[in-house]
């Protein structure tokens, strides 16, 4: 079996404390979900950086295990061996939108564009995805499956998404005409995950001054008005009390569960300069979420295809799809390219070397080894728009791939690419987005 | 003193029938009765009623107190009492009984603990606080003047874009429902490559769920309740997607910002034909285009929306009165004050950033100042030291986290009693007192507008001609319409939309749509009526005209008609002299209080009694079904209502009921006017015996309307659900003549419905006692 639901894991998800688990742990429902799942948790997180890449600096050029890593890569120095990249996969979908709608509108979800209004850069106009993205079709099969069912099934998050509903702003889709937001202000983030204990913790703060207030009204209002009052007061006792009760068993078992709520440093805005630390926010709420198992499934789009980040703090002033569009020529623009790709590259080592320091919890090993991170790009390369090559990065053993090696698939469809990952998340699939691009079945060599 | 005592559930069974004669008699004898009364009294009826008739709580709790006349009062007790054996009370004894009440305690005020007499402390209502929530965002205090609903700004562009020289046609439209086609909305517009904007607002009729339905074949984008706050966000016109939805609670009465922006986008593939329109499905309604009615063309301020759902108030009293607390209110102020923090936090905290960008933050500066403007609109008055420590600058010191910092401050804020009970006010000027009174009594909100808010700062409301000159001017807003127009729901009975269907062969045509026209109709009419300069109660009765429409005239006939040709929408219509009266004979009404074919006279006549009239009646003994008018072919509704509640226990209320309903058989299950009914000429007489027990005899629906419009019984009855309604207090607990003084001068101002809420405005916010003196020598409380 796939999956394994330990107890924890059951309480966590439950929403129970070990204390009530006491009372209502007889229940044969609950016995039995806990005590017959029997597999390792399998997790999934698509990173997205825009405006393709620099390929000499990117991909290695000995393929295998003996693989070496190019300037941008090497961040990920420490992960070679469990890190993949693959060569030659290729977004082949033609239709409706310019190179880069079409490159972030169909990277994850395989299929075309809908004819729509919104004119790019060249080619036709078009609209949303016709299909659903690989991230929201395991999201619906975890779901449907009690014993990898999660609080939320998968998480969307964002890093300086424009304000804007289009084409290049979405890349998850929940199915034809579905675009999903991602959330990028991690405040709200922290509100969707852990906004009601936050109000918990927040009201038990206020009901002792409160209480005061009442006492300081009580004395001017008549003893016929102090009656509704002191109920009211009563009442209001009540409920700390009970409060306190619940955040007691709230803070048992999360200390039980290995995972704490975390804190974000304060009033950080959404703001150029601020990409590097809404990043950081973004990655640790992640993998708090993982370890809370809150999801297995999400999605890491940093700004959006032709993303304009001004990368100040690595001395570059310009936006980052100005310079893509830069010939190769143009040293400094190159240099600038390389430098921006890296910092990328840092961003997704980060998040691993976050997931490799946190044991599993309930299980063997580190959360890495039971995560894949799919980082990814909407282009091959910025200034000729094309969509052969795209940037995969594989790097976690969520998946079971074969890692530690370089590979190069020559030109085959991306399509390919997604049904082996439905596949290796147990979810085999004929086809996935266009069938034209998957009659060949899902890649070899991965496993 | 029947004002005093709860109306809506608790009636009292001694109040049932009225009197038509007094009965005389001599002094010694009356004495010897009273004697032998208050033995049998006390034998036969205190263990039910009391001691003094105060109710006992297992029996019978309510008061024994009521109108009737002695001779009444024996009738029925003759007829009813004891409750367990109705015969052991009859003739001499029943008579001695009721001399007995009359002259010891029925008809006077009940003792002190008894009478809901003082201003009892209350926390808001639900509607209270939604209200009070949706002005606390205001607190800058933009508010909208009063604009007459009729449709969007509309501004058409060549080409895609919000270009000046591009504009091409700047209208109002009334609706929002449009098929360009492939040609285009108009000249020298590239049908191809173009722009609209449609700005405005949008006012709800109630509160609850609405569902916003836009259809459009082009990209859009919907702003709603903010002209920066993306409701629905459609840039991307995509595949054959034309339908978005999206619902949220709105609050009667209140003003949303929308703005549509429409894009056709030239483009080198196949454009799909222009389209769009804008419907809603408001709460219990069907889905229609959002009328212009609800649509304004007026700039408005961004607005919240209390999303929480608050469970209802104790009704106990006939209207809503905040008296009790419980976990599930408790619960439900707690998730409404944290929705309204949030806001806050998202909203109105980067507001004030901007605006103060230049400004000074030492120590976070701004931050406090943000959070004690808000803090001092909650609490109707400036922050003394203590509140600014306790409720800004505790929860500022506490976290470095600025919105963490406005969610603590806010949520303890709006928690507090000093939000929650806006009776708390002692230490509040009298200006400031009297503000947040009349905010409370005619917005069921919070003293915020501009102008308001620095009268009661600079002590400009302590003079009753301030507070009068405050309540007048207060009346025109948004708020008090719609306060108002709740007041006449409730009056007429009319607060929850009813689907009413009608026998198609009889009536085709009656449908939903017609249906919609005729409340439309009614409501308007009553607007048209309130708010106009004479504003004259009586002409709700009295008035020939009514409002109509197409589909209404040809419907009703050509009474119905409009008055000026060639008009459309809703309009007055030609007088109809002897067959209209007002809301009395409107069909809306008479619809509703009929059945399937056949009228209910019993259903109007409990109503007339009851809502019109203020009398109490006592619920039937049981159910029972009306007769079927097949059994009897050949007898007219009334022959069959005379027969079915012709016994004895039946007349005790019925009398009463009939003697009004039957008064209006002239209109039929659809209120056309009708003068005869299965070959028999209609008869439309009555009676009815008012409190003062003068019998007056009705002809037919002119009598009943003349009576209502000039009857002091329906004056107290209006004046009593007007007093309640707005400030949700016993009339009496403004002195026990308040009631007498209310009849008094709404007589003296022409029956001035606009001058009476303004007078009701001003007991309720007034700290002096200008009313009659208090001959109970009871102290107000307050």
């Amino acid at each position: 079996m796939r999956n394994r639901t330990t107890r924890r894991d059951f309480l966590a998800k439950a929403g129970i404390s070990t204390a009530a688990a006491q009372l209502v742990w007889n229940l044969p429902s609950l016995t039995s979900a806990a005590a017959t799942s029997r597999a390792t948790k399998q997790r999934l997180v698509f990173v997205f950086s825009p405006n393709g890449i620099v390929p000499k600096q990117f991909w290695p050029e000995t393929l295998g295990e003996e693989f070496e890593l190019k300037r941008i890569l090497q961040p990920l120095e420490k992960f070679k061996s469990q890190m993949m990249t693959l060569h030659g996969v290729c977004n082949q979908l033609q239709g409706d939108g310019d190179g880069h709608m079409r490159g972030i509108g169909c990277l994850l979800t395989g299929i075309e564009l809908f004819p729509g209004d919104i004119q790019g850069g060249s080619d036709t106009p078009a609209g949303w995805s016709t299909g659903i993205s690989i991230d929201q079709h395991l999201k619906n099969h975890l779901q449907a499956d009690p014993a990898t069912q999660t609080r939320f099934g998968s998480l969307e998050f964002g890093v300086m998404v424009p304000e804007r509903a289009d084409t290049w702003t979405r890349w998850s889709y929940a199915g034809p005409n579905q675009p999903i937001a991602p959330i990028d202000n991690p405040y709200k983030m922290f509100e969707k995950l852990y906004g009601k204990s936050k109000n918990r913790r927040l009201l038990v703060s206020v009901l002792d001054g409160l209480a005061e207030d009442f006492r300081k009204v009580e004395a001017v209002v008549s003893a016929e008005d102090r009656h509704l009052l002191s109920k009211h007061l009563q009442m209001i006792r009540e409920v700390e009390r009970d409060l306190q009760a619940d955040l007691l068993a709230e803070e048992k078992t999360s200390s039980e569960l290995g995972h704490a709520i975390p804190k974000l440093p304060a009033n950080i805005l959404k703001e150029n300069d601020n990409i590097p630390q809404i990043t950081r926010m973004q990655m640790d709420l992640l993998v708090n979420s993982f370890a809370a198992d809150f999801t297995r499934i999400a999605t890491f789009q940093i700004t959006n295809s032709v993303g304009q980040p001004r990368m100040r703090w690595l001395e570059i002033e310009e936006g980052h799809h100005g310079l893509s569009h830069e010939p190769d020529t143009n040293e400094e623009a190159y240099e600038k390219l390389i430098k921006i790709n890296t910092w990328y590259c840092e961003q997704v080592a980060y998040l691993a070397k976050r997931l490799d320091e946190t044991p599993e919890p309930g299980g063997e090993g580190s959360m890495l080894d039971h995560t894949t991170i799919v980082w990814t790009n909407e282009l091959g390369k910025g200034n000729s728009h094309t969509r052969n090559n795209i940037p995969f990065v594989l790097v976690g053993g969520g998946l079971g791939f074969k890692m530690g090696q370089s590979l190069d698939f020559g030109k085959v469809p991306h399509n390919r690419l997604l049904l082996s990952i439905t596949q290796a998340m147990g979810f085999p699939e004929k086809t996935f987005g266009n069938p034209e691009f998957c009659t060949d079945g899902p890649l070899t060599g991965l496993v | 003193m029947p004002e005093a005592l709860p109306t809506a559930r608790r009636l009292t069974i001694f109040a049932a029938i009225v009197a038509c004669f007094g009965l005389s008699m001599g002094t010694a004898r009356g004495a010897e009765l009273s004697l032998h009364g208050k033995a049998i009294y006390e034998k036969q009826c205190a263990m039910c009623h009391g001691e003094n008739g105060v109710g006992v709580e297992d029996y019978f709790p309510d008061p024994l107190r009521g109108d009737l006349s002695i001779s009444n009062l024996a009738e029925m007790i003759a007829d009813t009492m004891p409750e367990d054996d109705p015969e052991a009370c009859l003739g001499k004894d029943s008579l001695a009984v009721a001399t007995y009440l009359h002259e010891t305690f029925y008809r006077k005020p009940l003792p002190k603990s008894l009478r809901p007499q003082r201003v009892s402390l209350a926390r808001l209502t639900k509607t209270q606080l939604r209200q009070s929530l949706a002005d606390l965002y205001a607190y800058q205090g933009n508010t909208i003047p009063l604009a007459h609903a009729q449709g969007l700004k509309a501004m058409y562009f060549d080409g895609s874009k919000h270009k000046d020289g591009n504009l091409r046609i700047e209208r109002v439209d009334a609706v929002l429902d449009f098929d360009f086609g492939h040609k285009g909305p108009g000249k020298k517009i590239d049908p191809q490559d173009f722009f609209i904007q449609w700005q405005g607002a949008i006012q709800a009729d109630s509160t609850g769920p609405h569902e916003i339905v836009i259809r459009s074949s082009c990209a859009f984008v919907c702003y709603f309740g903010s002209y920066q706050r993306q409701f629905i966000d459609n840039h991307v016109q995509s595949g054959a997607r034309t339908e978005f939805r999206r619902s949220l609670v709105l609050t009667a009465g209140r003003i949303y910002p929308l703005r549509i922006d429409f894009f056709q986008r030239k483009r080198k593939t196949e454009q799909p034909p222009a389209k769009i329109s804008l419907s809603w499905k408001p709460p219990r309604g069907v889905e229609q285009i959002i009328p212009s009615r609800n649509l304004l063309k007026v700039e408005a301020p961004a607005a919240f929306s209390l999303q929480t759902h608050l469970p209802p108030d104790d009704r106990s009293y006939g209207y809503e009165r905040g008296i009790s607390v419980d976990r599930q209110w408790d619960e439900s102020t707690t998730e409404a004050a944290l929705e309204f923090a949030q806001v806050a936090a998202d909203e109105l905290w980067p507001l004030h950033q901007q605006k103060n960008r230049n400004k000074a933050d030492r120590d976070r500066a701004q931050l406090r100042l943000f959070l004690s403007e808000i803090i001092a609109t909650a609490f109707r008055g400036p922050l003394d030291e203590h509140d600014q420590k306790t409720y800004v600058d505790d929860p500022v010191d506490a976290t470095e986290d600025d919105l963490e910092a406005i969610l603590r401050s806010l949520l303890l804020t709006l928690k507090s009693p000093r939000f929650l009970y806006p009776g708390l006010d002692t230490d509040r000027s009298s200006s400031q007192r009297a503000a947040s009174r009349l905010a409370l009594t005619l917005f069921d909100s919070l003293p915020t507008d501009t102008w308001l808010f620095l009268q009661a700062r600079g002590g400009e409301l302590a003079e009753e001609t301030q507070i009068r000159a405050a309540a007048e001017r207060m009346l025109d807003d948004h708020r008090a319409r719609n306060k108002v127009r709740e007041l006449f729901h409730g009056w007429l009975n009319i607060e929850n939309q009813i689907e009413i269907t009608k026998n198609e062969e009889h009536f085709k045509d009656f449908n939903a749509e017609l249906l919609a026209d005729l409340r439309f109709s009614l409501e308007t009419f009553i607007e048209e009526i309130v708010w106009s300069k004479s504003s004259d109660y009586r002409q709700l009765f009295l008035a020939d005209w009514t409002l109509t429409t197409d589909r209404l005239a040809n419907f009703y006939g050509d009474t119905w008609l409009p008055k000026a040709a060639n008009t459309r929408g809703l309009q007055p219509s030609a007088g109809d002299p002897g067959k209209r009266f007002g809301v009395l004979t409107h069909p809306y009404l008479m619809s509703r209080m009929a059945y399937h074919t056949n009228t209910s006279p019993i259903h109007r006549g409990v109503f007339l009694t009851r809502y019109l009239l203020g009398r109490m009646l006592r619920p039937p003994q049981e159910a029972f079904a009306p007769i079927a008018a097949e059994l009897h072919p050949d007898l007219t509704t009334r022959q069959r209502v005379v027969l079915q509640t012709g016994g004895r226990n039946c007349q005790v209320c019925h009398k009463r009921i009939n003697g009004l309903g039957l008064t209006l058989e002239n209109f039929d299950a659809v209120g056309r006017y009708r003068i005869v009914e299965r070959e028999h000429p209609v008869d439309a007489s009555g009676s009815y015996t008012t409190r003062d027990r003068k019998q007056i005899d009705f002809a037919g629906p002119e009598d009943l309307a003349e009576l209502l419009a000039y009857g002091e019984d329906a004056h107290r009855t209006f004046i009593q659900r007007a007093f309640h309604h707005l400030v949700k207090q016993p009339v009496a607990a403004y002195g026990p003549d308040t009631m007498t003084y209310l009849l008094a001068s709404f007589e003296q101002s022409n029956y001035n419905l606009r001058e009476l809420f303004v007078e009701i405005a001003v007991i309720a916010a007034s700290d002096s006692q200008k009313r009659v003196s208090n001959e109970q020598g009871d102290s107000d409380e307050k």
